[in-house]
């Protein structure tokens, strides 16, 4: 779908254990990404059960997402590096297209 | 040019995004090292906790040649003394595999055995197998690469550090990669090792440290396929180095005044290195991991169980049987059986002592509530203090639930006060009060800060240290001396010092209140929240006139691991300013009144006042004194006249344990030669979670955490659910950070005290160099041969109902590892009048029952066996 004045880019939200969030960003940061987003004591239902979201004495152990936004020819290295860091370990990702009114933001 | 160095690679593929990721896999075998300033007990295998126990051992034990277990001769001496008994290791075979219960028997000299009693058998007579080494990386073997390994250690104690060198190293600011790399073609050890062609290709590789691991990987002929161990290979050659690296990619904060050390520089620089040595000297790669042929080791055990019974392995028939049963126990799963064994001693111990009729809370008013931190050396104060007067005493994690930076009067610095599995959102400074000018105060500090700073300068210097001595040593000789002999009259001497100098500290403040401090403090909706769940998660369902809120810290001069024996809930600091800064929160009037609107009233008569126990002396000191007010001076006065006993009795009982002359043991502290100033948590076995009703009375010979907790007050279960996922993760970690380094000290411990040498303010190396010495000196866990820490794996015991506990676990992945992995044991029991029950790694609760009936558990020691 096209949105008229915003460029398409692709969003890339991986949720992940808190003590996994310095390599997901040094990825982000290898494969050309200029920001993400952080959302942590992210709660919720999935394969491994019940996750509970914030923790009062324990900010590592709740899961976390973070989200970013690249160009589309930046999305396979970032993939690639996303796979196999959680290869063996917890946690999913999520690629979707998105529309952004900044380009040059992301670029 | 030769072939082989035309071969080496200077370019390399695209995809470094799978490359660090494969660095933040392979980095699982090493724990993040804090530095040594805010020293932080971790579990060494804590990155391998997504794996069970035995699973993460095994991944120890051939990346990082470590001993995962005591050897099968400790335990067997254990045995001998009695430590473990017949019956723990018939029960730990029978949880090993149930099927050995099978009504097979065999006949060997004249005696009948079954299968249970052949295990226990090899387990006690059955040959050890070697500890496992670690491999080689790509293609230079172990040997080969040891003057490497020694070599990236040199430059890495180079790199990071600045106190112990004339100069820093040049170009520390781009990191350690590009550092070296500037510097790596002039050293001449690496060119010894690598040629002159080889230091050229160095020389060449490119500015990025993720490029040059990939072509150095390539190099070494290291694809994806075999990636991640070809790092951990690396990584469990320099585990120190490593560990603290990872501390820097994971943990640094923001401001961390020391050079970058990433994992990924490391990386760079050992693998380039390896390339240019393995193309200089190429070997074969080390088998690694390959112990005596399997067949063999178990013809030797059969043949030694035989001989226990008498017999010869003469009959085919017999022997096959025999040596079918023992196949069914993997050499490594013996020392896993010895330590389940060990831990049910332990267990049955414990609950025995537990197992008595819980008499329930007392429902009078107490004169005073003293609550400690969890740390076990609070249990043995807690027990002499209720001994001397009407004092209830509770249990909570020291940082008193204000997770805060702490700014000390007139520090440009703050300082993190609380687990570091909490991110401080608030900074908390310390403010004279109105009235007291610490002007005077703060010039006298700066002069002594200064003077401190200009001699360590001068101690370090290139030439510096002479003049040093030429004209400091007439004072500084006889310091030394006295510091050594008379450790009490120093320790004296240095107060007298403080109080005489014509600056006496002004009385201060934490300043909480971000209204009056907008630099710092919090706001009164903040504090509000922060006080509501401290008196909720421990418990406190009635309120004394007077509660004490105690922490902790410990004096002792001369210890680069000194921060190891104050608070791990504060970070690896004293607790004194956490006390102080709750119980100005929970004097607060304002709180008070918005706690009443919330439904919690305390007494209006209630004054909350902060102390903290210096565990080298078991001295108390009130902090905050001047601001008890007159209508609680006599129980503050009484408090203390009580307290100083209780730590008199509680020294008595720690010079028992410590060797040395125990009339000094109150002053080991002052001693700047005593290597132990305190056992510190040494002992640690178990963490109680409970109202005080089950544990009082009971002699826990510190060796317990104590976590207050009243199910019936906490029916949402928040409070036990905080407990579980905050204070008891902290607990495994100084557990675990405890068993490993008296298992392998090497590996896993610091070695040596005697030859500790800082590096960097970060850590400690053994005599002039090497790798970064991880975990806790030997002597901390042991006296010589003898080791007083008993590596147990640690014991949970919660009285909340069952299904509360089972629904926490469930919904938080840190309990599922940690219980379902058997990183850690649980037992529950709904309320006091409920028999014990362990909750298996299935998932499903088994009633607790000792070993051996005959034995009465109710009046059981606890001391280290």
């Amino acid at each position: 779908m096209i949105w008229e004045g915003l460029t398409p880019m692709a969003k890339i939200e991986v949720v992940v254990d808190g003590d996994q969030i310095p390599a997901v960003r040094d990825l982000f940061l290898e494969a050309g990404a200029t920001g993400y987003t952080g959302v942590s004591g992210v709660s919720g239902f999935g394969h491994h059960g019940h996750h509970q979201g914030r923790l009062l004495f324990n900010d590592r152990a709740s899961l976390s997402m973070l989200i970013t936004v690249v160009p589309k020819d930046k999305v396979s290295s970032l993939v690639a590096g996303i796979r196999r860091l959680l290869e063996d370990r917890h946690g999913v990702f999520f690629v979707t297209e998105t529309h952004v009114s900044r380009p040059d933001y992301f670029r | 040019m030769n072939d082989r160095e035309r071969d080496l690679p200077l370019r390399a593929q695209p995809g470094h995004t799978s490359l660090l990721a494969d660095v933040a896999r392979a980095a699982d075998i090493v724990a993040p090292m804090w530095p040594l300033t805010s020293f932080v007990a971790v579990n060494p295998l804590g990155g391998l906790q997504h794996l069970p126990f035995d699973e993460a051992a095994a991944a120890a034990r051939r990346w990082l040649g470590a001993r995962t277990h005591p050897t099968l001769a400790e335990y067997r001496a254990a045995h001998a003394r009695g430590a473990i008994t017949d019956a723990d290791l018939r029960r730990a075979i029978l949880e090993f595999d149930w099927r050995l219960t099978s009504p097979f028997t065999v006949e060997i000299g004249g005696q009948t055995v079954d299968a249970v009693e052949l295990v226990r058998l090899d387990l006690l007579v059955g040959p050890d197998v070697p500890p496992e080494v670690a491999p080689g990386v790509g293609s230079l073997d172990a040997g080969s690469a040891r003057p490497v390994d020694s070599l990236v250690a040199a430059w890495c104690g180079a790199y990071v550090d600045e106190a112990g060198v004339p100069w820093a190293m040049p170009g520390r600011e781009h990191g350690f990669y590009r550092a070296w790399r500037r510097l790596a073609p002039h050293d001449r050890r690496l060119r010894r090792l690598a040629g002159r062609r080889g230091t050229g290709w160095l020389a060449q590789l490119p500015d990025r440290p993720v490029e040059a691991l990939a072509i150095a990987l390539a190099a070494l002929g290291i694809d994806d396929s075999n990636r991640v161990d070809a790092l951990r290979s690396q990584l469990g050659r320099l585990p120190g180095w490593a560990s603290y690296a990872h501390w820097y990619d994971e943990w640094a904060p923001p401001d961390h005044h020391g050079p970058s050390f990433r994992l990924v520089d490391l990386l760079a620089v050992q693998a380039a290195a390896t390339a240019a040595a393995a193309h200089a000297r190429p070997g074969a790669p080390s088998p690694g991991g390959e112990g005596e042929p399997a067949q063999e080791l178990l013809d030797e055990r059969v043949d030694a169980v035989f001989s226990a019974l008498g017999g010869s392995p003469d009959d085919p028939v017999v022997t096959s049987a025999v040596s079918g049963v023992l196949q069914q126990v993997p050499p490594a799963a013996r020392n896993s059986i010895w330590l389940e064994a060990h831990e049910g001693n332990f267990r049955d111990r414990l609950l025995g002592l537990l197992s008595r009729l819980d008499p329930g809370m007392e429902t009078d008013r107490p004169d005073v509530q003293a609550v400690f931190c969890i740390d076990v050396r609070s249990e043995g104060l807690r027990r002499h203090l209720e001994a001397s007067g009407h004092y209830e005493t509770l249990g909570f994690a020291g940082f008193f639930g204000v997770p805060m930076r702490w700014r000390p009067l007139g520090s440009p610095a703050t300082q993190p006060r609380c687990p570091v599995l909490v991110t401080p959102r608030h900074e908390v400074a310390e403010r004279p009060i109105p009235g007291d000018d610490p002007s005077r105060y703060l010039a006298a500090q700066r002069t002594t800060r200064s003077g401190h700073e200009s001699f360590h300068a001068a101690k370090g210097g290139l030439a510096s240290p002479f003049a040093l001595a030429e004209a400091g040593g007439w004072i500084m000789g006889p310091l030394a001396a006295a510091r050594t002999l008379a450790p009490s009259l120093v320790g004296r001497a240095a107060r007298w010092a403080r109080t005489r100098n014509g600056s006496p500290r002004p009385r201060t403040r934490p300043a909480i209140d971000a209204d009056h401090d907008p630099a710092a403090g919090m706001a009164l909706e903040e504090r509000t929240l922060f006080a509501d769940a401290i008196v909720t998660t421990m418990g406190l369902t009635r309120f004394a006139r007077l509660i004490v809120l105690c922490g902790h810290g410990s004096l002792n001069v001369n210890n680069p691991h000194a921060s190891s024996y104050d608070c791990g809930a504060c970070g690896g600091a004293p607790g004194g300013a956490s006390a102080r800064t709750a119980t100005a929160i929970l004097n607060d009037p304002a709180v008070r009144t918005q706690l009443q609107n919330r439904g919690l009233t305390v007494p209006d008569d209630t004054w909350f006042v902060a102390a903290e126990h210096d565990t080298t002396s078991d001295a108390v000191t009130m902090l905050d004194r001047d601001a008890v007010p007159d209508s609680h001076e006599a129980l503050v006065a009484q408090f203390e006249r009580d307290v100083a006993v209780a730590g008199e009795r509680l020294s008595s009982e720690r010079a028992r344990r410590l060797p040395g002359d125990p009339r000094k043991v109150r002053v080991r502290g002052h001693d700047w030669a005593q290597v132990r100033p305190e056992w510190g948590l040494a002992g640690n076995a178990a963490f109680v979670i409970g109202p005080r009703s089950i544990t009082k009375e009971l002699d826990l010979a510190c060796r317990v955490f104590l976590h207050s907790y009243d199910a019936d007050a906490d029916r949402d279960g928040l409070a036990l659910e905080t407990i579980l996922t905050a204070p008891l993760v902290v607990a495994q970690w100084i557990s675990a950070q405890y068993y490993f380094s008296a298992v392998d000290p090497d590996v896993f411990g610091a070695g040596d005290k005697t030859l500790h040498n800082p590096v960097g303010g970060i850590g400690v190396v053994l005599g002039e160099g090497g790798d970064l010495q991880v975990g806790l000196p030997a002597q901390a866990v042991a006296v010589g041969e003898r080791r007083v820490h008993d590596p147990l794996r640690l014991l949970a015991v919660v009285q909340a109902p069952l299904e509360r506990t089972e629904a926490i676990i469930q919904r938080n992945k840190v309990l599922q590892e940690l219980v379902g992995g058997k990183w850690i044991t649980l037992v529950g029991r709904s309320h006091g009048h409920e028999r014990w029950s362990i909750r298996n790694p299935a998932g499903t609760w088994s009633t607790w029952f000792p070993a051996d009936d005959s034995v009465d558990h109710a009046e059981a020691s606890l001391e280290v066996r």
